[in-house]
């Protein structure tokens, strides 16, 4: 055989060898991009209680949830009355918060984007940079599951060098019909901070979705946050007049 | 008076000085322990000051800090300047020592579990050797390599609360140029140590460039501190810059820190309350004691005139005598200042009160240093003053009227 042709070969057999483990990186990390954009769709809008369990008590409030694309969302809570008219509008990265009784609008600074949003589970980040998940991290199939007789993959998500990201790991069951069934944080020494379980799974809004998710901390066994969704449609038509500051403000949206 | 018998005068005068040891004895030990206390405290004091202001130049503030105008107020990202080419050069030239540029904006640092807010400090770590404390303050993993390198220095304590550690990652966020959130994920390359632990929990610090791309700020930068040849003579230097600087704002230390420049005046003061108080105590041994002995005198003194010695010389006479006591008390008790310092050297450790030192800002351990302007004052006092007050005795030793004074019983 002659050199070159074998050098040809050489590099053949190590393509062979590399592209079944790209190919199912990108699988991962597309199984993941699938996901949530399953679960944004291109636009949304939800009617969601979410209640806040502690060990000496619990409160339960109804927020209504606008979103287009990936980057713009909006969250009003109607019930009960003492929180109605409370808002939060999502831009990127940014985060704005609106009070009725002060009426005004507050940017969220850095300083704040770690702590619970509303007093709930869900720190502002959560819910600011949920789509990071996409460009921040690196996936990896680590096996597959099967769920109610479908089939679920195990996909272990690390955060790039450089991703604002405190987690030294993500793990996230996503099954095939694109729900997310659990999210699990897990700290730099692999130890298990906090988990997002979803509990029940219904068709709504023409699609199936993820009706009751509980997010855990792993520490504190008696603090945790659960939503459920009552009602949603997808693909609806949402002005991005909703979407600002001054909707923000002075509540514009119909429903 | 003539020269010629000062020598008479000084027999007469070391004579009598013995003629009661235990008495003279006393006086001198009396003189030397207020010399001692007076020259060991001012050290003492002195040295703790020195300290201080080492520590606190040390720590991020420089010999002089140039910024743009409204950042000293409110040292927020917006408040940044570009170096002009006039102000990088007249850095470049003499009397200016080292000096370095840096990023300086409040931030938050946060780990999987905390999050505190810090003061976020982009540096040269090259530029900062000389400069200020961090260099040399890394006591686990390494210092940064180039404005570049992408790692982050967590101070000991921060890296407590924050419950992370060397080799992890941790987030900081800030306010980039244009208002929007600004982070980034940043690994802990190194754990330092610092005095006071404010700056352990206060700050952390990364590349200058890395900064710069994170907060979206070119080349621009929050402040530049500067080292001049003398610390306490930075003016020359200060109007170098001004000159140069346009119109940011350059401040020598003393403006940086006023608090510092405030402590030393207030250490002044309370040194020479010290001084009077212990010279008061001082003098009225003295007085009483010379004029004891010259109350017990009174038939010599008389003795003295009656054969023909001036009033003047009698005068002179005491004078000498509270002199010679005076410079032996002042030799002993500076003698015994110095072994006291030079047996310090190692310095006075009180870390078990460290707690307490830290929030007065006073490290645990205190280096004494003997400052010459100090026992020069506390000598000259002693000396001038001591001697006025001998004024008194001699001047009632030569009042006496011969007659009387023989005849007293």
């Amino acid at each position: 055989m002659p050199p070159k042709t074998k050098a040809l070969y050489l590099t053949l057999a190590a393509l062979a060898l590399i592209l079944p483990a790209r190919a199912a990186a990108q699988d991962a990390a597309t199984i993941v991009k699938t996901a949530i954009d399953y679960w944004r769709d291109v636009s949304s809008y939800s009617v969601v209680d979410m209640t806040i369990h502690r060990p000496d008590w619990k409160r339960t409030m109804t927020i209504r949830v606008w979103t287009r694309g990936q980057k713009e969302s909006l969250v009003r809570v109607s019930a009960p009355p003492k929180d109605a008219g409370n808002a939060t509008l999502l831009l990127d990265n940014d985060m704005w918060s609106f009070s009725p009784k002060i009426n005004r609008v507050i940017k969220i600074p850095s300083s704040m984007m770690n702590q619970g949003w509303m007093g709930s589970d869900f720190s502002n980040n959560d819910l600011a940079k949920a789509d990071d998940l996409i460009e921040q991290y690196t996936h990896k199939l680590l096996r597959t599951e099967t769920h109610e007789g479908r089939k679920v993959y195990v996909i272990e998500s690390t955060p790039l060098e450089t991703a604002p990201v405190v987690w030294g790991r993500e793990v996230v069951k996503v099954r095939d019909d694109w729900i997310i069934l659990e999210h699990a944080f897990y700290d730099q020494q692999d130890a298990l901070v906090k988990k997002l379980v979803t509990s029940e799974i219904r068709p709504m809004g023409g699609k199936t979705v993820a009706a009751r998710e509980r997010m855990q901390r792993a520490d504190k066994p008696g603090e945790w946050t659960e939503v459920v969704t009552r009602e949603v449609q997808f693909g609806i038509d949402v002005p991005a007049s909703i979407f600002t500051l001054a909707n923000l403000r002075n509540p514009r949206e119909q429903r | 008076m003539r020269l010629a018998d000062l020598p008479l005068l000084t027999t007469l005068a070391w004579r009598n000085l013995w003629r009661h040891t235990r008495r003279t004895a006393v006086m001198v030990f009396a003189l030397a322990l207020g010399v001692w206390s007076m020259v060991t405290l001012a050290s003492l004091v002195r040295g703790s000051m020195e300290q201080q202001i080492t520590k606190e130049i040390l720590n991020l503030t420089g010999h002089a800090q140039i910024h743009a105008r409204a950042y000293p107020d409110d040292p927020a990202v917006a408040h940044r300047f570009r170096p002009a080419p006039a102000l990088d050069q007249a850095l470049r030239q003499s009397p200016i020592g080292a000096w370095s540029a840096r990023v300086r904006v409040p931030a938050v640092v946060s780990s999987e579990r905390e999050s505190a807010g810090v003061m976020l400090v982009g540096i040269d770590p090259a530029g900062e050797r000389g400069l200020s404390f961090i260099p040399q303050a890394v006591t686990a993993g390494r210092y940064l390599d180039s404005p570049d390198d992408p790692g982050l220095l967590l101070g000991r304590k921060l890296a407590e609360q924050l419950e992370t550690a060397l080799g992890r990652r941790v987030v900081l966020m800030s306010q980039d140029a244009g208002d929007q959130i600004a982070d980034r994920g940043f690994r802990v390359v190194g754990i330092f140590d610092a005095d006071p632990q404010a700056m352990e929990t206060g700050y952390v610090f990364i590349g200058r460039g890395i900064a710069q791309r994170m907060l979206k700020i070119g080349a621009e930068v929050s402040e530049i501190a500067v080292m001049t040849p003398d610390r306490k003579r930075p003016q020359a230097a200060v109007a170098g810059l001004r000159a140069a600087a346009g119109d940011l704002d350059v401040a020598p230390w003393t403006e940086v820190q006023p608090l510092l420049v405030l402590t030393e005046k207030i250490n002044n003061v309370v040194l020479l309350i010290w001084f009077a108080v212990v010279f008061a105590a001082m003098a009225f041994g003295l007085v009483n004691t010379l004029l004891m002995a010259v109350f017990e005198r009174t038939r010599e003194f008389g003795l003295f005139q009656a054969l023909g010695m001036p009033p003047r010389y009698i005068l002179g006479q005491v004078l000498i005598e509270s002199l010679m006591l005076l410079v032996v008390g002042l030799v002993l008790g500076n003698a015994a200042a110095w072994a006291t310092v030079a047996s310090l050297k190692g310095g006075i450790d009180l870390s078990a009160f460290a707690e307490g030192l830290e929030m007065v800002g006073v490290s645990p351990v205190i280096y004494p240093a003997l400052a010459g302007s100090d026992m020069a004052a506390a000598n000259i006092i002693v000396m001038t003053l001591g001697v006025l007050a001998s004024l008194y005795p001699a001047w009632r030793a030569s009042r006496y009227v011969p007659v009387e004074a023989i005849t007293r019983v």
